[in-house]
């Protein structure tokens, strides 16, 4: 990395952001600070190159100064449109006019969607439901219940997101309108997918695939039979996995749509791994990656694929190739402040070095913590990164530390009442122990 | 000249009508059959450089089944293939099958030539049979090389191993510096104790103070358990700092009362505990700069630098560039289950003309890639990483850095014509102008 003025080295992230007060209004700060860190060029090929993590990045104050008028200007303009969404809304409750209210309410939540600000989200759409409850057309009241099922499934509460997509399947059934109820039915699967309700999901993708195929609805079919290889390959049973994602394939194909065509494989290169198929698989996830990138820009698919591709590399011994493809994901993830995929990246780069029995992989690991910590749904990530930590300090022989990762993960799991989490780091434990 | 042989069923000979005028004008003997059993029998007839087949309505099929045919062909035809509407999946599977290219039809002459062009080139390459790396090219301190600038590395590291001083090894990225580290240890008089290796660049600053002197549970949050630090580790044996330059200047006092007082304290705990280590310690940054500048200790700089070794960048190394490139190579090889016996000519130079910023440990990473992706037992130019293939067009005819000797020309020169003449020895000889039984002297000579 270039001096910046006067030739003063780069400030690495980790002190940046010891800098920066943990304040809701400096998010978009926060991320833009990430998004323009650099590796300092001189350490990509010190030994310490491989271990380069965001904090270890570096920022140039000048250039963080360059970039902040465009985002001053972006967050103007995102609190513009929120402003003038609610004096849209206000006109028209005075005309009366409530679908009109709901729906501008629904457009701010939508923009605070965009920004990653999910939170914020959910209020206006709660704000835009309670109007449309009271109205004669059901309409508004079903956009706003999707918007909110939708919003809560993405923040991880799955009662919720369920309790809102079943009040929107009844009144798409009561409005006849069948593209709203598959779409409520997929997602209803969804969240009983997430909560391990194994028939509850079955029996909501049946529905929605019986609603989609009598609406020859290709593109919904296709959707829906994706969730049911999902489900299928999460019960263990690959074989009707495989006839699902088959079925996915040739309707995504017909339809010419990328985005889910790259979704489909990306499904399917993690079940060919499954089943051992590790050519199948690289061939498979190379192919989703290139729908990838025909499709509309979706960062966090990318990922996803590459983070699926490294962890097949990894399983095959394929470390080089591996590290180069979380190094890839890592550069996305940062560029576009994926932090939750951060935590995936640096906790897969973690396992990498502790399959090399290389102990400063642990950097990785707290890495992974730290950022975490700066998520909203931190505490069940963290524990997924402590129970990895914990393998990694078995591997490495360090068992007294190993135990106590785990049992730090198991508390937090014990607090979530995450019960298939604890019954798997109990097993670890014990299995530990033996 | 090259010899195509074009395939096109189901009633698509009709696209070879152009092809003709432009083989012969591009130097090429161009055959064309109309159905597979033909051409099947024209491969096992005759030599062919390159089969153009054109797939059909199943395309994927067809592909398969080319691959397929071609394995064991004789002469190893290079396969190009045409489609009428390739799909993104096709080409992905046509290049991860070996397909020299995918052109659409109807084809263009463009397209034609540069994949024409890509045959010419890999074949146009000449193996180098990689040397022997004898013991004696690695010596006792496990490193490989013969060149000067080494010699004077290793009687240093001769001098010192055995005594119990403090050393610095100074030396840019990728140089080796804890591969040296490790060598003195295991030459020294403790070598039988631990080696224990410290980066202090890769270690967030507020986990190396922890990492080092260890810690209590609880001592802060995170320190799920009581951890022993990597001085007690290296109990009796050698610490080794890595990139010590990278150090605060609060944890460099630590250091330097637990290397005067022979003793630390655990984080969060408030026992003494005494520690008996050697330390070896590195960096790639010039430390008198950052005393200058107020950035390193200048009584923690003189403790370390009791005995200063330093290591030479690749580029001063002379030729111990072929001797790790033949050592990583068959270091690779042997953990991918792979074979490989020879470099091209041009990767070679490739290799030789590369400004080698992250040194050996580049050279490796470079070396492992190749291994990795290569398809037969030799690394070719297409292998290298493409910033290292960009240069190919700025190599000059003659490497200016590496001269080749009387022999390397040679060499190359019976391996090019040998496969112009498709390995014909007698046909070799006569252009070359020597007798046959000279020619197979010099082929068993250079290994060709």
């Amino acid at each position: 990395m270039s001096g910046g003025a006067g030739g003063l080295a780069p400030v690495r992230v980790e002190r940046a952001l010891g800098l920066l007060p943990d304040l809701e209004v400096l998010n978009p700060l926060r991320a833009l600070l990430v998004s323009i860190s650099r590796p300092d060029e001189r350490t990509m090929w010190s030994s310490s190159g491989p271990y380069l993590t965001l904090g270890k990045r570096g920022v140039q104050p000048e250039e963080l100064r360059r970039h902040l008028p465009p985002l001053l200007h972006s967050i103007a303009g995102h609190m513009r449109g929120l402003y003038d969404a609610y004096a849209e809304a206000l006109e028209c409750q005075q005309r009366s006019d409530g679908a009109g209210a709901a729906a501008a309410l629904v457009k701010a939540g939508r923009s605070e969607e965009k920004v990653g600000r999910l939170a914020q989200a959910l209020t206006w759409y709660e704000t835009a439901l309670a109007i449309a409850e009271g109205l004669q057309d059901r309409r508004p009241e079903l956009g706003a219940l999707r918007s909110l099922g939708e919003v809560c499934l993405a923040l991880g509460r799955y009662t919720e997101a369920a309790r809102h997509f079943q009040r929107s399947l009844a009144i798409s059934e009561a409005e006849f309108d069948q593209a709203s109820a598959i779409i409520a039915c997929d997602r209803l699967g969804d969240a009983a997918l997430a909560q391990s309700e194994w028939a509850g999901a079955e029996a909501w993708y049946g529905r929605g695939l019986r609603l989609a195929e009598g609406a020859r609805d290709a593109r919904g079919i296709g959707r829906l039979e994706r969730s049911l290889a999902m489900l299928a390959r999460k019960q263990g049973d690959l074989t009707t996995a495989d006839i699902h994602l088959r079925r996915a394939r040739a309707l995504v194909e017909s339809v010419g749509a990328a985005d889910a065509m790259a979704q489909v494989l990306n499904g399917q290169g993690q079940l060919d791994a499954q089943l051992g198929r590790h050519s199948a698989a690289y061939a498979t996830y190379r192919e989703a990656l290139a729908w990838a990138q025909r499709a509309p820009r979706d960062a966090g698919l990318e990922v996803s694929i590459r983070l699926n591709l490294a962890e097949l590399q990894l399983e095959t011994g394929r470390f080089l190739e591996a590290e180069a493809e979380l190094r890839r994901a890592e550069q996305v993830a940062i560029a576009e402040n994926l932090t939750s995929r951060l935590v995936q990246i640096y906790t897969l780069m973690g396992k990498l070095r502790g399959q090399q029995l290389d102990d400063t992989g642990f950097v990785f690991f707290e890495q992974a913590i730290e950022l975490s910590r700066a998520l909203e749904r931190s505490p069940a990530i963290s524990a997924r990164v402590y129970v990895e930590y914990g393998l990694f300090k078995n591997q490495l022989g360090q068992h007294e530390e190993a135990r106590g990762y785990l049992e730090r993960a198991r508390e937090i799991f014990e607090s979530l009442g995450e019960a298939p989490d604890v019954e798997r780091v109990e097993s670890e434990l014990q299995r530990m122990s033996a | 000249m090259l010899r195509v042989l074009a395939v096109a069923t189901e009633g698509a000979a009709g696209v070879f009508q152009n092809i003709k005028q432009w083989a012969a004008q591009a130097d090429v003997e161009f055959e064309s059959v109309p159905e597979l059993p033909l051409a099947v029998r024209q491969l096992a007839a005759a030599r062919w450089d390159i089969v153009l087949a054109v797939l059909g309505e199943h395309a994927d099929g067809d592909l398969a089944w080319w691959v397929d045919a071609l394995r064991g062909a004789a002469g190893s035809p290079r396969l190009i293939v045409a489609a009428r509407r390739p799909s993104m999946g096709l080409a992905l599977r046509a290049e991860r099958l070996g397909v020299v290219d995918l052109l659409t039809v109807p084809l263009r002459r463009d397209d034609f030539e540069r994949a024409l062009g890509r045959v010419r080139s890999a074949a146009s390459e000449v193996p180098i049979p990689l040397p022997e790396v004898k013991s004696d090219a690695v010596g006792q301190y496990m490193l490989v090389g013969q060149s000067a600038a080494m010699l004077e590395v290793y009687k240093l590291m001769a001098r010192v191993a055995p005594s119990a001083a403090t050393v610095l090894i100074r030396g840019d990225s990728g140089t080796g510096k804890e591969v040296v580290a490790r060598a003195i240890h295991l030459n020294g008089p403790r070598a039988a104790r631990p080696f224990v290796a410290v980066n202090c660049a890769a270690i967030p600053e507020n986990l190396l103070e922890s990492e080092l002197f260890g810690h209590e549970k609880g001592a802060f949050t995170g320190a799920v358990a009581r951890k022993i630090g990597r001085f007690e580790q290296a109990g009796g044996g050698t610490l080794f700092l890595d990139e010590v330059a990278d150090m605060s200047l609060a944890l460099q006092a630590k250091i330097l009362r637990a290397v005067q007082e022979r003793e630390i304290e655990r984080v969060g705990g408030g026992e003494t505990i005494p520690v008996d280590v050697r330390l070896v310690a590195a960096t790639n940054r010039d430390l008198k700069e950052a005393i200058a500048q107020g950035r390193f200790r200048e009584d923690l700089y003189y403790r370390f630098a009791v005995v200063t070794i330093r290591l030479p960048r690749l580029a001063e190394r002379g030729d111990d560039l072929s001797l790790l490139t033949a050592y990583f190579a068959r270091q690779f090889a042997e953990r991918y289950g792979k074979r490989i016996t020879a470099i091209s000519d041009n990767a070679l130079d490739l290799l030789r003309h590369h400004n080698w910023v992250g040194n050996v440990r580049e050279l490796r990473n470079v070396i492992e890639r190749a291994t990795i992706v290569a398809t037969d037992e030799m690394l070719r130019a297409e292998h290298l990483p493409e910033e290292l293939r960009g240069e190919e067009r700025a190599l000059p005819d003659r490497p200016q850095g590496a001269l080749l000797t009387l022999a390397e020309v040679e060499a190359r020169h019976i391996a090019r014509v040998l496969a112009h003449t498709s390995g014909q020895i007698g046909a070799a000889a006569e252009i070359l102008g020597i007798h046959r039984n000279t020619l197979t002297r010099k082929m068993r000579e250079y290994g060709l």
